[in-house]
């Protein structure tokens, strides 16, 4: 390839950002709607009441509650995983896991009663969140895919810098009066480059998170493959402790409980308790991340028989280790508060925006001439487009209109729920690449707006007299018509765009490769 | 608090580096900037943008000061180049309504 730099980079930048974009989109957008998953979650189960405080006392009981439960259902389980009940979210949940390869179980209790929590069976925030990462496949595969792609888009990100001419004197050009080209490039130019330190940070510490599933040769090496053994000596986890193989009587756990409180000041989180059975279980208290960006639990692990404390784990981590938790916490930002986290959900519409302004700019820039066919390339890249770009938030939206609408009591309601997720975006994905790709386009964004639109009405009609505090579910609501007016307005500019008169005549000759600055 | 402080630090800086392009120092002034205007330009802009870093950490410390300024700067900068799209001539009104909204949040900050 006798080329320049610059034009290898320009090459490399056009098809890994292709090949990739669609599933990076879908990544970027469930991963931005996870900035606020427990809101959508506590909005998809309206019937939730919060309380003032949960009181060391309450969090006791709830705890010997769960392991009633669990000791009655989930005996033979290998572990057990509590969430203890907050203010927000006066729920305690049960996971436990039997052995590998099974699903683990799950339920919802009543702190109160001891009984099934009275709510809409639902996946909540928590489906967006895995699929940010699993894409709601098998878990490792959707953790490589996902991997792979954010890898590449890294590749995508650099390439993209060099290739930017004038990165500089074009920092702040928007330019919406020239040909539909250039607008385009603008828009990926400017949300690429504007919101790069989000782009890159976001991109590597998402890599970073499971990097130890992508580069596992360290832990293989020096531990034999046991990960929970390398976590337990960077002082990350509580030490494992091998079960005895002898029958145990578990200690009651809400003594435990007190005594974790009584020496760790963070809000108690969960307890995880493993090997229930054994005459080694090992019950442990984990804590909320003290503030900071690191992404730390405190601990307490307690032998499970006798209920005395073996560890204690609050900070100290060495910096190697410090690095990997707080590159971790930087992609969660749990350490956001309200004002921070608008502004990292707006970072993450940023990179949606580069992200798809690039896929459209693809099929922009190779535009068949007027009256000649569209490739079959050409016709795939944009049916995946409109497939991608306005499918997924058609699903999302399809996806909180079947919280609302499907019965009450529906058997599997929560699966449902997500089928309706999929089918609405296969629907649209395959209705988008059947009709001329102006109206494809405006039809799509404007079903997009309407379903958003739909949500909200449904909420007002099915749901209102549940809300326990109106004003947070208006605020929300208003929150989905403003992508609803966002998508509107999308579908009006597609209808109503019109290329300038100068550089109409001037299409048509030039068509070639996407220049990232003035050619 | 912080994160109004260092945002309205942060337009200050980026409006007066972008004034300093000819193009756009032309939407909003109809004439391109001379050389000196353009320098004295571009050296308040990066100082006040340097200025809203350091307001960041003096006010949040050495983790979070960066953190927050950079959320802020980059919602600044989608600010300003969404009000350069449309209505350049906004610029005029909003450096100092920015001045003011981060004297303001400085104050409060303070108090």
């Amino acid at each position: 390839m006798k080329k320049g730099f610059r034009q290898s980079m320009a090459w490399l930048h056009t098809w890994s950002g292709l090949v990739v974009g669609w599933v990076l989109f879908a990544v970027f957008v469930t991963g931005t709607a996870s900035y606020y998953r427990a809101e959508i979650s506590r909005w998809m189960q309206p019937e939730l009441r919060r309380e003032a405080t949960v009181t060391p006392d309450a969090l006791a009981q709830a705890a010997d509650l769960a392991v009633a439960h669990l000791q009655a259902n989930a005996a033979g389980a290998r572990m057990w995983f509590v969430t203890l009940p907050t203010a927000e979210r006066p729920l305690v949940e049960l996971f436990w896991r039997t052995r590998p390869g099974t699903p683990p179980g799950h339920v919802l209790l009543d702190p109160r009663t001891g009984g099934p929590a009275e709510l809409r069976a639902t996946k909540g925030g928590d489906f967006f969140y895995r699929f940010h990462f699993e894409l709601h496949l098998p878990p490792l595969w959707g953790r490589w895919i996902v991997g792979i792609c954010a890898m590449i888009m890294l590749v995508a990100l650099v390439s993209g810098v060099i290739t930017h001419r004038r990165i500089f004197s074009d920092f702040f050009t928007l330019r919406r009066d020239k040909a539909a080209q250039r607008g385009w490039l603008d828009a990926h130019n400017v949300s690429g480059v504007l919101a790069l330190p989000f782009h890159l940070m976001i991109t590597y510490t998402g890599v970073v998170t499971l990097a130890l599933m992508y580069m596992p040769w360290g832990v293989t090496a020096a531990y034999h493959g046991d990960q929970q053994a390398y976590f337990a000596e960077t002082g990350q986890i509580t030490q494992g402790r091998p079960p005895a193989g002898q029958p145990g009587t578990l200690a009651p756990v809400g003594p435990m409980v007190r005594e974790a409180m009584a020496r760790i000041p963070e809000p108690l989180e969960r307890l995880t308790i493993i090997n229930p059975r054994d005459a080694n279980a090992t019950v442990v208290a984990v804590f909320e991340e003290p503030h900071g960006l690191s992404h730390e639990h405190p601990q307490v692990a307690f032998a499970g028989t006798s209920g005395t404390v073996v560890e204690v784990l609050s900070g100290g981590l060495r910096p190697a280790a410090k690095t990997f938790t707080t590159m971790v916490g930087l992609h969660e930002a749990h350490f956001a508060g309200p004002a921070l986290r608008v502004l990292f959900f707006l970072c993450g519409l940023m990179g949606c925006a580069m992200v798809g302004s690039g896929l459209v700019l693809w099929c922009v820039a190779r535009l068949p001439k007027a009256g000649a066919p569209a490739g079959l390339g050409w016709r795939l890249v944009h049916g995946l487009n409109v497939g991608a770009i306005a499918g997924l938030p058609a699903g999302i939206a399809a996806y909180l209109l079947a919280n609302r609408l499907l019965p009450l009591d529906l058997a599997g309601r929560a699966e449902r729920e997500v089928w309706v997720f999929f089918g609405t975006w296969i629907v649209v994905a395959v209705a988008g690449s059947l009709p001329a790709p102006r109206r494809a386009w405006r039809g799509a964004t404007a079903l997009v707006a309407a379903l958003f639109v739909a949500v909200v009405v449904a909420d007002l009609a099915t749901a209102q007299a549940t809300w326990d505090d109106p004003a947070w579910f208006l605020g929300f609501d208003a929150a989905l018509l403003a992508l609803a007016a966002g998508f509107a307005v999308i579908s009006h500019k597609v209808d109503r765009f019109a290329a300038p008169r100068r550089a109409r005549a001037a299409a048509g000759g030039q068509a070639g490769e996407p220049q990232m600055g003035p050619a | 608090m912080t994160l109004l402080v260092s945002a309205g630090l942060s337009f200050l800086g980026l409006s007066a580096l972008c004034l300093s392009l000819s193009r756009h120092h032309q939407a909003v002034w109809s004439a391109p900037p001379d050389r000196r205007r353009a320098l004295a330009l571009r050296a308040a802009g990066w100082v006040l943008v340097a200025l809203s870093l350091a307001a960041a950490i003096g006010l949040d410390g050495g983790t979070f000061g960066p953190v927050h300024w950079l959320g802020s700067l980059i919602a600044a900068g989608l600010c300003l180049i969404v009000a350069l799209s449309y209505r350049p001539r906004a610029v005029v009104w909003m450096a100092p309504a920015a001045a003011v909204l981060a004297a303001v949040a400085a104050l409060g900050s303070m108090a």
